[in-house]
């Protein structure tokens, strides 16, 4: 299996904060969903996985270059956009594709009037008079035509309005059809991650908290409801993220569901009522309270 | 530690696209000082002079300004280091777009002053005098291009640029209680007397040595953050 990229142990501090022991691959052609709070690190291990910024620990693989050292080699590969990443203003759309087009071989000039007709801009505006939604194209549209092995983009759709986020949506989902491409995105937004993402990391205060295949995290997470009286140390058990009593119902949420735990519970006085499926966000929710390191 | 020649010098180029029109706009005015100064008539000559000094402290302001201060304030920094550069390459580009973009209208405007000086009625002892104004600027220059390099925040980048820019006026005044340089000043001849030739070859010491300190330490960064 070729890795996208591999962190291993890595380790950032900044004055008032720091992102610690992450231990985290993307085998190529997979796309992760990094979903965390603002402040959660993601920014930093994105700068991390670009070689913006050098790990004060571990080790950082891209594309087979270790990092920083290897940063050039590997940003040729790399698409990164992010959130707070502006174009210059005063210059125009395609001021700034003849830029990339002299930075990157692989730059596709049909690729790029494509996507200039798919996400509705005009090459001779300057990115002045682009809204928000518009900016986040013109960035997308740089990244995407430069043909990358691997795509980072930190929040890409925050901000935007729906349209111009399923128009975001759409045009990365074709991108994915490329099975050897491979893509890291950020994002607060959980149902944006659902609908993208192969894989799901959750990063909190710093920290891994979890980080699973998708259908892994939802086969295994379930909201179970129970008949009974909430037992003392049930919390503790480690498959249990949360439990709490509502009159004579308890709401149990698990994250190591499995076909043996009503019996286990009935063992401790509890009928299981039912187990339902977890959203994403309740799972990301729940991880994160529960502070549980998956 | 090699360098991403081919990308720098497209960043170099960028830095000049983006900085022409200010560019075009300095060396116009820089002329109409110069034409001032050529009138060689008091009030032209004082009216030629400041306007030259204000041009070219405004050349050197908004290279670095267009350059590093509205880069970082409008985040255009980040989708540059997102470029295959190394931070070597990055504080190469830099310094060299600096560079570039200061010295073409330094050039100019030295040029011009000196064929102005030497062939007008103006006294050629004003060869030396504008030569150490300029060789100021110089330095100048090369202590704001420094501190913004260094400093992370627009306040302390714009102190760097204004403070070192703003003392020339005093540095002119001292240059004035030399009397070896002084003296020289309305002569009808080329005088290169001994605290002229060593306060000249200072600043541009101090200023060469600066860009190569700047540049050496930003070399040795291993990356961007």
């Amino acid at each position: 299996m070729t890795l996208a990229f591999s962190l291993s142990g890595v380790g950032k501090c900044y004055p008032h904060f720091a992102l610690r022991d992450i231990t985290l691959d993307l085998p190529e052609g997979q796309v992760m969903g990094l979903v965390g709070v603002n402040g959660a690190g993601k920014t930093t291990l994105l700068r991390l996985l670009t070689g913006l910024a050098a790990p004060d620990a571990g080790d950082v693989t891209v594309l087979g270059h270790r990092l920083p050292e290897g940063q050039v080699a590997a940003k040729r590969d790399i698409g990164f956009a992010s959130e707070d990443m502006r174009l210059y203003r005063g210059q125009t759309l395609r001021w700034h594709m003849d830029l990339m087009r002299g930075i990157y071989p692989d730059w596709s000039e049909a690729y790029a009037v494509e996507l200039l007709k798919r996400f509705d801009l005009r090459a001779e505006q300057t990115l002045g008079g682009f809204s928000h939604g518009q900016r986040v194209k013109a960035l997308l549209l740089l990244c995407l035509a430069r043909r990358p092995r691997l795509l980072l983009l930190d929040e890409p759709t925050t901000g935007l309005d729906p349209v111009a986020r399923i128009e975001v949506l759409e045009a990365l989902a074709d991108v994915l059809r490329d099975e050897s491409r491979s893509v890291l995105f950020s994002s607060h937004n959980t149902h944006d991650v659902e609908q993208m993402a192969d894989s799901i990391t959750f990063l909190h205060q710093g920290r891994l908290v979890a980080s699973a295949d998708k259908h892994a995290f939802v086969d295994r997470w379930r909201r179970v409801v129970c008949q009974g009286a909430l037992p003392e140390g049930l919390e503790a058990w480690p498959e249990i993220a949360s439990a709490r009593a509502n009159g004579s119902l308890v709401e149990i949420k698990a994250r190591a569901w499995d076909a043996g735990m009503p019996e286990r519970l009935a063992a401790q006085g509890l009928q299981v009522q039912r187990d339902d499926p977890m959203a994403l966000e309740d799972i990301f929710v729940t991880a994160v309270r529960s502070g549980a390191v998956a | 530690m090699t360098l991403n020649i081919p990308v720098i010098k497209l960043l170099v180029a960028k830095d000049w696209q983006l900085f022409q029109k200010q560019l075009a706009v300095c060396v116009l005015a820089g002329i109409v000082s110069l034409c001032f100064l050529g009138l060689a008539k008091p009030w032209a000559f004082y009216v030629g002079s400041l306007m030259l000094i204000i041009v070219m402290v405004s050349s050197a302001c908004f290279s670095i300004a267009t350059s590093l201060v509205v880069e970082r304030k409008e985040q255009t920094l980040a989708f540059v280091m997102s470029l295959p550069v190394s931070p070597l390459d990055f504080t190469v580009a830099k310094l060299v777009g600096n560079l570039v973009t200061f010295l073409v209208p330094f050039g100019v405007m030295l040029g011009g002053t000196l064929a102005v000086v030497l062939f007008t009625p103006l006294p050629d002892g004003l060869f030396v005098y504008a030569l150490l104004i300029f060789g100021y600027l110089l330095f100048a220059f090369s202590v704001s291009l420094a501190i913004a390099m260094a400093v992370e925040t627009e306040g302390w980048a714009t102190f760097g640029m204004i403070a070192p820019m703003v003392l020339i006026n005093p540095y002119m005044m001292a240059l004035t209680q030399v009397p070896d340089i002084k003296d020289r000043i309305g002569v009808d001849a080329i005088v290169w007397t001994t605290p002229a030739v060593l306060i000249l070859s200072a600043l541009v010491t101090m200023a060469v040595g600066l860009v190569a300190a700047t540049a050496w330490r930003h070399a040795r960064k291993p990356a961007f953050y």
